[in-house]
């Protein structure tokens, strides 16, 4: 049974803002599954509908196969960390799990042992206020943790951290889906989070543009040749004449399109000399970009996995019949 | 509902909000009454002076209590606390109802505690002084209960106000300015519609029960006698707190 099921989510503020359009996912247990996109994606709101805090105008959204307010001991199951600034500046850290703990039935010993793994325990008699925003993300996370919950909900974890905390993280995360439990974790880094997580959902405009197992997803984004010359204003010029979508690096081209043998003839053929020509895989971030930049006109969802591959980044794809026109963002 | 009721406590004692309101109590009671009876003459403490006094008091005291309700729950927004209070306790309705209950106790406590501050300090002067002073005003044990009742509902009426509109300053002064302000001014000009407004109808119940000691049964200048004044206080409280729970439950947290 999935752990997190949504069914044709959305959310509207007033008239004009669709945050949220028409998302369906599943998350199934033990996974840690990127919630990603761009700022105004709709990643918050939708980590906060599934928490209750946001009421769906349209769509269903259930967690542990029920609604979060109608869970027992929900702290206790589920642990969120939606925003590092939710403190209380004039309490301090250890006060301030203890509020959560005491209302949450939670033993208060727990207090220290959260403050412990997320290395707080030396400011934990510090007020909020003094905590830089790092300490902050570690105090929010330790909220979240202080159940011991089965699903962690996560939103911009990283936010504030610095490399070795990120690292720890990273780690830290593992660990919990290691031991069966289940991660949602939103991000707008997408290079911290394809070390991170199993699967992704990528949120465009507040629509669900892509999910699946992430190897999946980026193995079947179209190829980039890599291609370095002196003279690259030409090739350029040549390959955009040929069709190719072309992006300028620092000191190269990313040429979508073309296998490298079609760009090296086509070089060869304009007497262009090359120093480089190399096929890569793209990344998450390669994928993310194609996937946001044909989005506005294709509005397909891509699902890989168990599903068969869609038309991940295929820009010429034409748009879904099944896809009402979007109204506004 | 008592580990939240625990919870909402802990909020109270883990930050210096109630000792703040603790020292404003202090210093609109102690610190006037202690100069009064240093400084003015015997006849006048042992005529009517004390009892004046003692009026202007109960009514700056549940000012103070009303602010504190505001703050306590404005302050939940402004410091995005209440995500996490929802979080752990997602029947919204339930952690309005103990924030309401929780701060009314906590105002009849402070209102206890002034009443026991002006004995007290009554008690202290007058042997300094060497006179006889009746530091209940004339006052009735069933004046102190009701004054001490309207208190909390008061505080809780700060609480329901701030759940209504959220934003802490403006809250605070638009509250201040009509309390203090509007609410005087459509009384003395319509006194017929001014005296049922509801910070009016709070101090029938609490200023004229010192100053008019012991007269349950007199009418007060706007027509009400005391048990109505204490009922229509009932009746604002209940409205403005199950505005404030509906509100909540529809409300999104972002």
């Amino acid at each position: 049974m999935a752990v997190i099921e949504a069914e044709h989510l959305s959310k509207r503020f007033g008239k004009r803002v669709l945050a949220v359009d028409d998302v369906t996912f599943a998350i199934e247990p033990g996974t840690i599954t990127g919630v990603l996109g761009p700022n105004g994606a709709g990643k918050t709101t939708t980590l906060r509908m599934i928490l209750d805090l946001v009421r769906p105008t349209a769509g269903t959204v259930r967690i542990l196969g029920s609604r979060y307010r109608e869970l027992r001991a929900p702290a206790q199951r589920v642990g969120a960390l939606l925003d590092s600034s939710g403190f209380h500046p004039g309490r301090t850290g250890r006060n301030a799990l203890r509020v959560h703990a005491t209302g949450a039935g939670i033993a208060g010993g727990r207090v220290d042992e959260v403050l412990e793994l997320v290395e707080l325990a030396d400011a934990a008699d510090r007020r909020v206020k003094g905590y830089s925003t790092g300490m902050k993300q570690r105090l929010a996370l330790a909220t979240a943790l202080l159940g011991d919950p089965e699903v962690l909900i996560l939103d911009e974890p990283a936010n504030g951290l610095d490399p070795e905390g990120m690292r720890w993280l990273r780690t830290f995360l593992r660990g919990r889906a290691a031991e069966g439990r289940t991660v949602l974790v939103s991000s707008h880094v997408l290079a911290e989070v394809e070390q991170t997580v199993d699967d992704v959902l990528i949120l465009s405009d507040g629509r669900l543009v892509a999910q699946g197992p992430i190897s999946a997803l980026t193995a079947s984004a179209q190829p980039v040749v890599r291609v370095r010359s002196p003279r690259a204003q030409e090739l350029e010029a040549a390959l955009r004449q040929n069709g190719a979508g072309v992006n300028r690096l620092h000191d190269a081209l990313a040429v979508r399109g073309p296998s490298a043998a079609q760009v090296g003839d086509l070089a060869h053929a304009c007497g262009v000399p090359l120093h480089e020509l190399l096929t890569e895989q793209p990344s998450l971030e390669d994928l993310f970009l194609q996937i946001a930049g044909t989005r506005r006109d294709d509005a397909a969802t891509v699902t890989l996995g168990d599903a068969a591959p869609g038309p991940a980044a295929d820009s010429s794809a034409g748009p879904a019949a099944s896809d009402p026109p979007r109204e506004d963002t | 509902m008592i580990a939240l009721a625990r919870s909402e406590f802990l909020k109270l004692r883990s930050t210096r909000t109630a000792l703040v309101l603790f020292l404003v109590v202090l210093l609109l009671v102690i610190v006037p009454l202690a100069l009064l009876l240093a400084f003015v003459p015997k006849e006048w403490l042992e005529q009517d002076g004390i009892t004046s006094f003692l009026s202007t008091a109960s009514t700056l005291v549940p000012l103070a209590l009303l602010v504190f309700g505001i703050l306590g729950m404005t302050g939940e927004y402004r410091h995005g606390t209440i995500t996490y209070s929802y979080l752990v306790t997602p029947r919204r309705w339930q952690v309005m109802v103990m924030k309401l209950a929780v701060y009314a106790a906590v105002g009849m406590v402070m209102m206890l505690l002034a009443v026991g501050l002006v004995y007290a300090t009554i008690g202290i002067g007058g042997l300094v002084r060497g006179v006889t002073i009746d530091a209940s005003g004339g006052a009735t044990a069933g004046d102190y209960a009701r004054q001490i009742a309207v208190a909390g509902l008061i505080t809780a009426f700060g609480v329901a106000l701030g759940a209504l509109v959220r934003l802490q300053a403006v809250t605070v002064a638009a509250t201040l300015i009509w309390a203090l302000i509007a609410e005087p001014l459509v009384a003395a000009l319509k006194p017929a519609v001014g005296n049922w407004l509801p910070f009016q109808v709070f101090n029938q119940v609490t200023v004229s029960s010192v100053s008019q000691p012991g007269a349950d049964s007199l009418a007060t200048v706007s027509g009400l006698d005391r048990p109505q004044a204490f009922l229509v206080s009932l009746a604002y409280i209940a409205v403005v707190a199950v505005a404030a729970v509906f509100i909540s439950l529809r409300r999104d947290v972002t």
